[in-house]
């Protein structure tokens, strides 16, 4: 490679990055603008629109919505990724081949279209909107990837492992947990955060099933910037940036966050 | 969790080979029980809807109506455009930046993947607000325009607005099975071509280009099918003047009220897309097969 | 192990160990894997089951560990019958092909397994860990990660891990497969020196025949589900039981003939109207007959082809050093022409036209070279080999 592409490749590259950081960068400083209305670059600077968020009772409510149900789809999604992937991975069962083909199948259905689904069947059910219909609906988004982490965890375990913790005299529940587990263990972080990710930030599936008094965080900036252009949204941005960053924080210090993602695509070994 | 172990049956095999399908089952349950209510379910009830009136009679009209009206032939058509060029648009910035990538450090690979997957790891609704902010009248965009002693154009709620969101989102898509495919190919062949006396330009048509290509096309149908399923970024940064399926898909079944058309919109939808995953996966398969036997 | 506290653990393990199957069973997806194997094992002793892949050493082998359970018949452990207990209450240290170490596991938490599961106390454990490592040469390896060593030393790490629980069996299921060469033979070596000194009942699974005769007491050769014969290495080389085990394991020379009756020194039978002799396998056919004789090429002395010239009796010359006119215990010999010779450096290959076929002979590399062309004698001593009904 010359020098000269080598510089040209740089400078694209820095284009690239700019280009992906832009409107969260823009975000995160136009919410210490003090005019009424958003502007980049910021006019002065002010933590008022962040005071204005906690003084707005349904934003902290939607949060704490929207928070409860992630973090239940997260624990749920762990749980029935975990029990799933086993069954598939180890175990002939009639209706395998068919959990299978529906698990794969849910990344190409639409999620406007699950939405809207979700929305006729379970009015045709009689279900009323509630945080556990939030939370079922969430499901269907987060339980295929946390299946596929785990069924990617478990091909690279290998069988003998648990044989010799067996013959070590290890009885199957502690075979289970002191080998089997570990096993799975980035994949059960991985799914839990996906599931927690999938669900926190979902709008379109959570627009078909909230109501007026039950809005998650999304539908309830969603509908904000609908009417209201002033940086209140742009705080409440920034704090979910921060929360994002905190996450992937931890995350990477977990797994990896790109083996996470590499994960969903293909096993490597 | 000594105690425990004597009780509990763990959900390992106890003994290799022999298959305990209630066990199997029951590990299930779960997971089967979700798509069964919360997927299957739906999804047929959806269907089922689509060949009804609003009072229940069995009817084909609904897609009747669909492709019968030239303004929903119309939203169709643009859903594909919009698909089509976000995918030109991811191809354009995602290759060279998957080149580059190729020939980084491991250090500086994982940062760029990092930025590269931020877009997914922040909210949807916030970051297309961040692009309002940006390409909006007090934007930087705006600004720099303005600065240049020109009048700024209209950025928002066009499909610009919907291609420069939607490609900020789906690089990301491009890019991984991109860098795949190029990880993939044997770093002594471009210095045996050049060895050969290829140039530069001639390596990369004749050996990267092709040889990348399986990573270009799964990219492709990635980025394809999940742009015209996408709601949130073409809903916040076209709204209504952009006409795009799964908007409405939405308006139909919360404004309009009409389910059963909505239904119909939205199972149009689905073939669209699921019917290009299917052709692409066929496309691989017959790929390897030739592999194989050529 | 040097530590006096570990001495009586090594007189017990040494009368620990007698292995029993009788009549064991097993079929895999509707075919019957294992037909019906019946084995004893000495106290103390390396026994081998040795076969290609698909014969069923290795299904025996998860018999024995428990990970299988046997379809019938019944397998003892010094007279506890354990054909139905669970891996996990039986006393058996297993060493995979894959090394199966625990990945996320330190090596020293590896070989502690075994003893955090039979709750043996922290300092003890410390101390046997630290004392088996040393054992196995690993020594200031014990916080490494398993991907952070060698094959080798993965597979002494998976060597520790079970000798550490002074199991009854050592099971060991082609642990040298995934090894170099070179390493293969050393690591085989340490581990038969190894058991030897510690006196544990040891049973290794391989396909590998050099492997088989370098470390067993006894080998059991398996195919098709059975055991096809059971004995020291040097008999199941030298003194083959079955068409199978000679083909299996090495070169041999297979010569039809018809039974005569007892010699001096083994059996005689006339093969190409010449009088050789062997050692029956099993009963001694009836007179007449059909019978098959196997020999293998190191026993064959190649001599010079004079009238009456054949065998010679037991420690009276070397292979290869045959003198003319000489007739031992063994028979007349084979006459033949010579065909081809060839320096191999730890041999010479000679191969012999007779009438009853090729006679293949592997002489030492000092031996006299016969010229091509030239008549010879083959014989061998008839302890040296086998004759079965044909």
């Amino acid at each position: 490679m010359t020098r000269l592409s080598r510089v040209l490749g740089g400078a694209f590259a820095a284009l690239v990055g700019l280009f992906l950081v832009a409107p969260v960068a823009v975000t995160v400083a136009s919410s210490l603008t003090a005019t009424s209305y958003v502007t980049f670059p910021p006019r002065g600077i002010t933590l008022r629109w962040y005071a204005e968020v906690f003084q707005k009772p349904e934003f902290l409510s939607s949060f704490a919505l929207s928070a409860g149900v992630a973090l239940a789809a997260a624990a749920v999604s762990a749980v029935v990724g975990l029990a799933g992937g086993l069954a598939i991975h180890r175990y002939r069962f009639p209706g395998r081949g068919l959990l299978e083909a529906v698990l794969s199948s849910a990344f190409a259905v639409p999620t406007i279209v699950l939405g809207i689904g979700l929305l006729q069947w379970f009015a045709q059910m009689g279900l009323a909107s509630s945080p556990l219909t939030l939370l079922l609906a969430h499901l269907v988004l987060t339980v295929p990837y946390a299946v596929r982490l785990v069924l990617a965890g478990l091909a690279g375990l290998d069988r003998s492992a648990e044989k010799a913790a067996a013959g070590l005299g290890a009885p199957p529940f502690l075979v289970f947990w002191h080998v089997t587990l570990p096993a799975v263990r980035g994949a059960l972080i991985g799914g839990a955060f996906f599931a927690f990710i999938t669900s926190f930030d979902d709008l379109t599936v959570a627009l078909f099933v909230v109501t007026t008094d039950l809005q998650t965080l999304p539908v309830r900036i969603f509908n904000y910037m609908q009417y209201d252009y002033d940086p209140t949204v742009t705080a409440i941005g920034t704090l979910m940036v921060l929360f994002a960053v905190v996450a992937v924080v931890v995350i990477e210090r977990f797994v990896g966050v790109a083996k996470l993602f590499g994960a969903g695509q293909e096993d490597t070994r | 969790m000594a105690a425990l172990g004597r009780l509990a049956d763990g959900p390992v095999k106890r003994r290799a080979g022999t298959p305990r399908r209630r066990t199997g089952l029951l590990l299930a349950l779960p997971a089967v029980a979700i798509f069964a209510l919360l997927f299957v379910a739906p999804l047929f009830t959806l269907v089922a809807n689509s060949f009804r009136t609003q009072t229940g009679a069995f009817t084909l009209d609904n897609y009747a109506r669909f492709l019968g009206d030239p303004f929903y032939r119309g939203v169709l058509w643009n859903t594909l455009r919009v698909a089509a060029l976000t995918t030109a648009g991811c191809l354009l910035v995602g290759y060279p930046f998957a080149l580059y990538l190729r020939g980084r450090s491991p250090r500086v690979r994982n940062w760029l993947a990092l930025l590269l997957l931020s877009p997914l790891l922040i909210s949807m609704v916030i970051r297309a607000y961040g692009w309002l902010v940006v390409l909006g009248p007090a934007g930087p965009v705006a600004s720099v325009i303005a600065w240049l002693g020109l009048t700024p154009p209209q950025l928002l709620y066009n499909d610009t607005a919907v291609l420069v969101g939607m490609v900020h989102v789906m690089l990301a898509y491009m890019v991984l099975p991109l860098m795949g495919s190029l990880d993939r190919i044997d770093p002594t062949l471009v210095p045996a071509a050049k060895g050969l006396g290829a140039g530069g330009w001639t390596c990369f048509w004749r050996i990267t280009l092709p040889l990348s290509a399986p990573g270009m096309l799964a990219g492709a149908m990635i980025v394809f099918s999940l742009t015209a399923s996408s709601f949130v970024t073409p809903a916040i940064l076209g709204g209504p003047k952009v006409k795009l399926m799964p908007y409405f898909v939405y308006t139909q079944a919360t404004t309009t009220l009409d389910w059963p058309y909505a239904a119909a919109i939205g199972f149009v939808l689905v073939v669209v897309t699921t019917g290009l995953l299917l052709g692409y996966s066929r496309l691989l398969r017959r790929g390897r097969g030739e592999a194989v036997f050529g | 192990m040097t530590s006096t506290t570990e001495a009586p653990a090594e007189a017990t393990a040494a009368r620990r160990g007698r292995l029993r199957l009788n009549g064991v069973r097993k079929a895999l997806g509707g075919k019957e894997v294992v037909s019906s194997v019946d084995l004893e094992t000495e106290p103390g002793e390396f026994l081998t089951l040795l076969g290609p892949s698909g014969c069923g050493k290795t299904t025996t082998l998860n018999m024995v560990a428990g990970h299988l359970t046997a379809d019938g018949g019944v397998i003892e452990v010094d007279g506890r019958d354990v054909t139905a207990v669970p891996p996990h209450r039986r006393s058996m240290g297993m060493v995979f092909q894959s090394y199966a170490l625990f990945p996320h596991m330190t090596v020293a938490d590896n070989v502690a397994f075994g003893l955090r599961m039979r709750r043996v106390p922290a300092a003890r454990r410390r101390r046997q860990v630290a004392e088996v490592l040393e054992m196995v040469g690993l020594d200031g390896l014990a916080e490494r990660h398993p991907r952070r060593l060698s094959g080798g030393q993965q597979q002494r790490a998976a060597l520790a891990r079970a000798l550490v629980i002074q199991p009854d069996l050592l099971l060991l299921d082609e642990p040298f497969s995934n090894l170099d060469a070179q390493l293969r033979v050393r690591l085989r070596d340490e581990v038969a020196a190894l058991q030897r000194r510690i006196g544990t009942t040891t049973i290794l699974v391989t396909h590998d025949q050099e492997e088989a005769l370098a470390v067993s007491d006894r080998i059991a050769v398996m195919a098709d589900g059975v055991i096809q014969q059971l004995d020291r290495p040097r008999e199941i080389y030298l003194r083959p039981a079955t068409d199978f085990v000679a083909r299996f394991i090495g070169e041999v020379n297979a010569l039809d003939g018809t039974a005569q009756g007892p010699a001096a020194d083994g059996y005689a039978c006339r093969v190409a109207g010449r009088t050789v002799a062997a050692t029956p396998a099993g009963e001694p056919p009836a007179e007449g007959a059909a019978v098959r004789l196997y020999v293998r090429p190191e026993v064959v002395r190649v001599g010079p082809g004079g009238v009456g010239s054949g065998g010679v009796g037991p420690g009276e010359v070397g292979p290869g050093e045959v003198g003319p006119g000489e007739v031992g215990a063994g028979g007349e010999g084979l006459r033949g022409t010579v065909r081809e010779t060839r320096f191999l450096g730890s041999r010479i290959r000679c191969v012999v036209a007779t009438p009853a076929g090729e006679v293949r002979a592997a002489l030492p590399f000092d031996a006299r070279v016969p010229a091509q062309g030239e008549e010879v004698t083959c014989s061998w001593r008839p302890s040296d080999a086998s004759l079965t009904a044909r």
